[in-house]
């Protein structure tokens, strides 16, 4: 008996401990809020206007996608201990390349596929950049992907002219409004795209060595890593992965806003990785951890505008779920409640006693 | 000894990347850089927004477009490095070190100038606010202001508003960036005239900041949290009203018989959807002032008193034959 009582204490153990867990009690808790302030949050219903299933779930699905993009990019360069800031700018760019080329073209599905091809490539490139920057040259992560954080609105300024450019092509579009038997096609696809990330990372060595690079990365060199053609694999993977963020946030409304698309969303990218417990310092990550930190992402943005919290106050609280989220999940916090619980129950053992 | 060769090597990449952005930007102030026209040229020091949308587009290039050296000017135009007030400063100090005769001023935002125009006092430079306000509104710190009237502006879509629904119904707001001084000034124009209207009930009120993108996925969500049960929605710039638009059609709902969208600013694409029928009101909030603006800086020049604001008119679109017909001499 004590012994599976024992084994599932330290079961639990596990579970609290890891960091992800508390990302996922934090979007059963938002969405627990929405619940109470309207029964019908949860339930999904048939459009029969326009044939698909819609929701606030599938709503926050959508809205979910560009950010477990650049999440998991994010997750796979940190792992390395880099950083990339660049992900929202190499966003625009891949917008305004896309939309800049689709306002030429005659809105064919052949031309959505080219142009998607020269956006992913041009994001792709920029990403292979901060790789140069960062593996061969030897710049901090920090400032090579700074310089290209600032260098990529600029350039998305002159791909445009400064304008925002709107452009119409259905298939382009479909990508990030189409379903596919009901479900968004967006959201499919960027699970697609993070399980065959996952995969490729986690079931082949690949994963092990950027984790090596980042723990300590002469040592890796020693052991046999070839650290300058992973730095560059990776922060190319980024730049690509930032590109189809940009692709589906200007799909969606068919529009690039030179000075929006991805304003400031490299630090959402950071916010979900550190959510879901990968640390900065590098030599570790999980991407599931990145999936859910992005997925609380999205439900905390949905969730300020359906409670309907006025505008000047969204900011502080986000800032609130935040700040709560990470005392949950240090573990300095936790032990401090524990020992304060234990010391309960003691004195009152005692007060039974006497 | 190795090291020196290394950052070396990281300034080359680094100045390579610079210049390579310098020759980039270098395309859009040909004024600027072409200074060399003799001391006849009157030296216009322009503290600008920069790329913000279709509007600051239109309006900054009429400026440039205005001030011309054929017109015995020479413009410095200025843009802010994305929106940030920090940056309009620094170009707004070195234009009073340099000593230019007149400095226009679009403010990104509204608190914060008073130390600078002082300054710009001190050295008998006029100064002369393109558009933005400042706050406080203190206009002994600067000549004039000419501006269309945010308040008048948005006055004439809450009008509209009250005619259309005479038996009153659900609204929305789509605002731009909390406390920016057009915002404030869009609110009360619209809430002075449409709260006197007991009918018009407001469900909420959210910010979009100035994006389609943002204000698609905040209506989508108000849409659901009220089950569609909303007529109007009043955005305070087109971008916002056209992403409004897409959240109403991708709920299989009619933009502009299930839900009315009423926009301010008055662009080309904005135009475009009110002939489709996408939005329902645009009200003009007119950029094309370059050529008073010109008056006014040679009365300033000689001497003259000008009045502290001057409201530059607007235009208002109420209906698809009103887009089609104003649409071919659209210029932005």
């Amino acid at each position: 008996m004590t012994d599976v009582a024992s084994r599932l204490a330290a079961k639990r153990g596990a579970i609290v401990r890891n960091q992800a867990f508390w990302g996922v009690v934090a979007i059963v808790l938002l969405l627990a809020i929405n619940v109470i302030s309207d029964p019908g949050y949860l339930s999904i219903g048939y459009n029969s206007e326009t044939g698909h299933l819609s929701g606030n779930l599938i709503d926050i699905l959508r809205a979910s996608a560009p950010i477990l993009m650049i999440a998991v990019g994010m997750c796979l360069v940190v792992a390395t201990g880099g950083i990339d800031l660049s992900v929202g700018s190499i966003m625009v760019v891949a917008g305004a390349v896309s939309m800049e080329l689709l306002s030429s073209m005659d809105g064919t599905t052949g031309d959505a596929v080219l142009t998607l091809a020269v956006a992913l490539g041009i994001a792709t490139a920029l990403g292979a950049v901060n790789g140069v920057l960062v593996s061969v040259v030897g710049l901090q992560p920090f400032i090579s992907t700074l310089v290209m954080m600032l260098a990529g609105r600029g350039i998305a300024k002159v791909i445009t002219g400064g304008q925002n450019t709107t452009a119409d092509n259905d298939s382009f579009a479909w990508l990030a409004n189409g379903y596919i038997v009901g479900v968004p096609v967006v959201f499919l696809l960027a699970i697609v795209i993070v399980v065959l990330v996952a995969l490729l990372v986690r079931r082949s060595a690949l994963g092990l060595m950027l984790e090596a690079i980042g723990m300590d990365s002469r040592a890796s060199r020693l052991a046999g890593v070839k650290r300058r053609n992973l730095q560059l694999t990776v922060y190319s993977a980024s730049g690509l992965l930032a590109g189809i963020a940009g692709v589906f946030a200007t799909a969606s409304v068919m529009t690039v806003d030179v000075s929006r698309t991805g304003y400031q969303l490299e630090l959402d990218a950071i916010l979900a990785v550190v959510i879901g417990g990968t640390s900065l310092a590098g030599g570790k990550f999980s991407i599931g951890g990145a999936v859910i930190g992005g997925l609380l992402i999205a439900t905390l943005d949905k969730t300020v505008v359906f409670l309907g919290i006025p505008a000047s106050a969204t900011p502080a609280f986000k800032a609130i779920v935040i700040v709560v989220l990470c005392l949950l999940q240090s573990e300095r916090v936790r032990s401090l409640f524990r020992h304060r619980r234990a010391l309960r129950a003691q004195s009152q053992k005692e007060a039974v006693a006497a | 000894m190795r090291s020196i060769p290394r950052v070396a090597r990281a300034f080359a990449v680094t100045g390579a990347l610079a210049l390579g952005l310098a020759a980039c930007g270098g395309g859009d102030d040909d004024t600027s850089t072409s200074g060399d026209g003799g001391g006849d040229l009157v030296t216009v020091g322009f503290v600008a927004v920069g790329p913000e949308g279709g509007w600051r587009q239109a309006n900054e290039a009429n400026v440039q477009d205005t001030f011309t050296e054929e017109a015995g000017f020479e413009l410095k135009y200025a843009p802010a490095t994305n929106l940030d007030q920090r940056s309009q400063i620094d170009a707004f100090t070195s234009f009073v070190d340099e000593g230019v005769d007149v400095i226009l001023l679009s403010a990104t935002e509204g608190a914060g100038w008073e130390d600078s125009l002082r300054r710009a006092q001190e050295a008998e430079i006029p100064v002369i606010l393109v558009d933005r306000g400042i706050e406080p509104d203190d206009n002994s710190l600067y000549v004039t202001r000419i501006a269309p009237d945010n308040y008048e502006v948005s006055t004439s879509v809450a009008q509209w508003a009250v005619s259309q629904f005479p038996d009153g119904g659900n609204y929305f707001v789509l605002e731009g960036p909390a406390g920016v001084s057009v915002v404030n000034e869009r609110n009360k124009g619209w809430d002075d005239t449409v709260s006197s209207v007991p009918g018009l009930v407001k469900v909420g009120a959210q910010t979009a900041n100035w994006s389609t993108e943002e204000a698609k996925s905040v209506f989508e969500t108000v849409l659901r949290a009220n089950n569609n049960d909303i007529q109007l929605v009043f955005a305070q710039n087109d971008e916002m009203g056209l992403g409004a638009a897409i959240a109403v059609e991708e709920a299989g709902l009619t933009p502009g018989v299930d839900v009315k969208i009423a926009t301010i600013d008055g662009t080309r694409p904005a135009l475009e959807a009110l002939g489709e029928g996408r939005l329902s009101f645009v009200a003009e909030y007119n950029p094309l002032f370059g050529e008073t603006l010109l008056e006014v800086v040679n009365q300033v020049l000689d001497g003259e008193e000008v009045e502290p604001y001057i409201v530059v008119p607007s235009e208002t679109f109420d209906s698809p034959e009103a887009a089609t017909a104003a649409l071919p001499s659209r210029q932005y």
